[in-house]
């Protein structure tokens, strides 16, 4: 019974264990991408950025072992392009594993 | 071809549903518009907000439901580019001592900071949690600043003597004034940090927060560069709904 184990509540996840954590990540669509950098410049976890020049300016995701990506989806908000979105949501398991969620889906007009 | 911020806002604005009714897979109507395309904003414009059109915000803010109608509330505003700075100096000092202390990946005291952290992350797992745990790091780096460059800050205070659930009234207080200034083309963001105002003395005796008043939130306004709000997609969550003497799962 119950959908967070009595160990699970227990334990405190070692943040930058990539084992432990599924942190938030972001898909960038390099076709779409311009390099314009809005996305670098409001992400809230500085997770992004921009790197190239001219054709080949396009934004990237820091490729540190845990980024401070929320999947807030910010990002997808300002771009105009629609080349960059959240992939999937984080959970950090043990004590903060998130319980009851699906997909992420836009809203839905019923 | 890419549309201009203005034509697309314009293509946005004439297909609205209509207030007030309801029929199946009808247009968002104005208010689910504002509420589903906010966004939190973290680039600001230097432009300073018209005083009447944060009073405006305000109104909305006063207007909230409380429990018992007892308007559990205080709203302190500064717009004095000076002072936010200086409490923006203030968090970053306090964030550098907690990532000094608790931060193991990066602090000189090594084991003693794991230890540290992982005592405090249990006394306090919703400030520490990873995500508020990962900001300030960020603020401490310089890298994320504390109102985002904010022209004008709302202070939301809660008066502890409130009936029943005083924190749910302020909540629904501020989110009122958020949803009113999206809808006034401002944007705005929610300010947890200012909790750090709490563990020293020097801005509660300054901005003069005293019992019963508890500071709860702080909420960023100003206008957005380039345009930030937009509708994004979001988890589903799995509700239980019942009817028919029976439980089935809704997402």
């Amino acid at each position: 019974m119950g959908y967070l184990t009595f160990r699970e509540r227990m334990t405190i996840p070692t943040y930058n264990d990539p084992e432990a954590c599924r942190v938030g990540k972001v898909v960038i669509d390099h076709e779409k991408c311009n390099g314009c950098g809005n996305c670098a410049l409001i992400c809230p976890g500085a997770c992004l950025y921009v790197a190239g020049i001219g054709k080949d300016r396009k934004a990237y995701m820091i490729e540190r072992m845990v980024p401070d990506c929320m999947s807030c989806n910010d990002c997808a908000a300002i771009c105009r392009r629609g080349a960059i979105k959240a992939a999937h949501g984080y959970d950090f398991g043990g004590f903060y594993k998130v319980l009851h969620r699906a997909e992420m889906v836009p809203p839905r007009n019923f | 071809m890419m549309e201009t911020a203005t034509e697309e806002k314009r293509r946005r604005d004439v297909s609205f549903g209509e207030m007030y009714t309801w029929h199946e897979g009808m247009e968002w109507n104005p208010v689910e518009r504002v509420i589903l395309e906010r966004r939190s904003v973290r680039r600001y414009k230097e432009e300073q907000v018209p005083e009447k059109l944060v009073r405006r915000v305000l109104e909305a803010g006063r207007f909230a439901p409380s429990a018992g109608n007892s308007q559990p509330w205080k709203f302190i505003v500064i717009r004095d580019p000076g002072m936010l700075e200086e409490m923006e100096k203030y968090v970053r000092l306090r964030c550098r001592l907690l990532k000094f202390l608790l931060d193991w990946e990066s602090s000189p005291l090594g084991r003693l900071s794991w230890f540290l952290s992982q005592v405090y992350i249990r006394l306090m797992p919703n400030e520490l949690h990873p995500i508020p745990f990962g900001a300030i790091r960020l603020i401490a780096d310089g890298k994320l600043r504390l109102f985002h460059g904010a022209p004008t800050v709302i202070l939301v205070l809660m008066d502890r003597r409130g009936v029943s659930k005083p924190q749910v009234d302020v909540g629904i207080c501020g989110q009122n004034m958020v949803l009113a200034a999206h809808s006034l083309g401002l944007g705005t963001c929610w300010v947890g940090f200012v909790e750090l105002f709490k563990f020293g003395t020097k801005w509660k005796r300054k901005l003069g927060i005293k019992w019963p008043y508890r500071l709860m939130e702080g909420i960023a306004l100003g206008y957005p560069v380039g345009e930030p709000d937009g509708m994004v997609a979001r988890e589903l969550h799995e509700i239980d709904w019942w009817e028919d003497g029976r439980k089935r799962a809704v997402f």
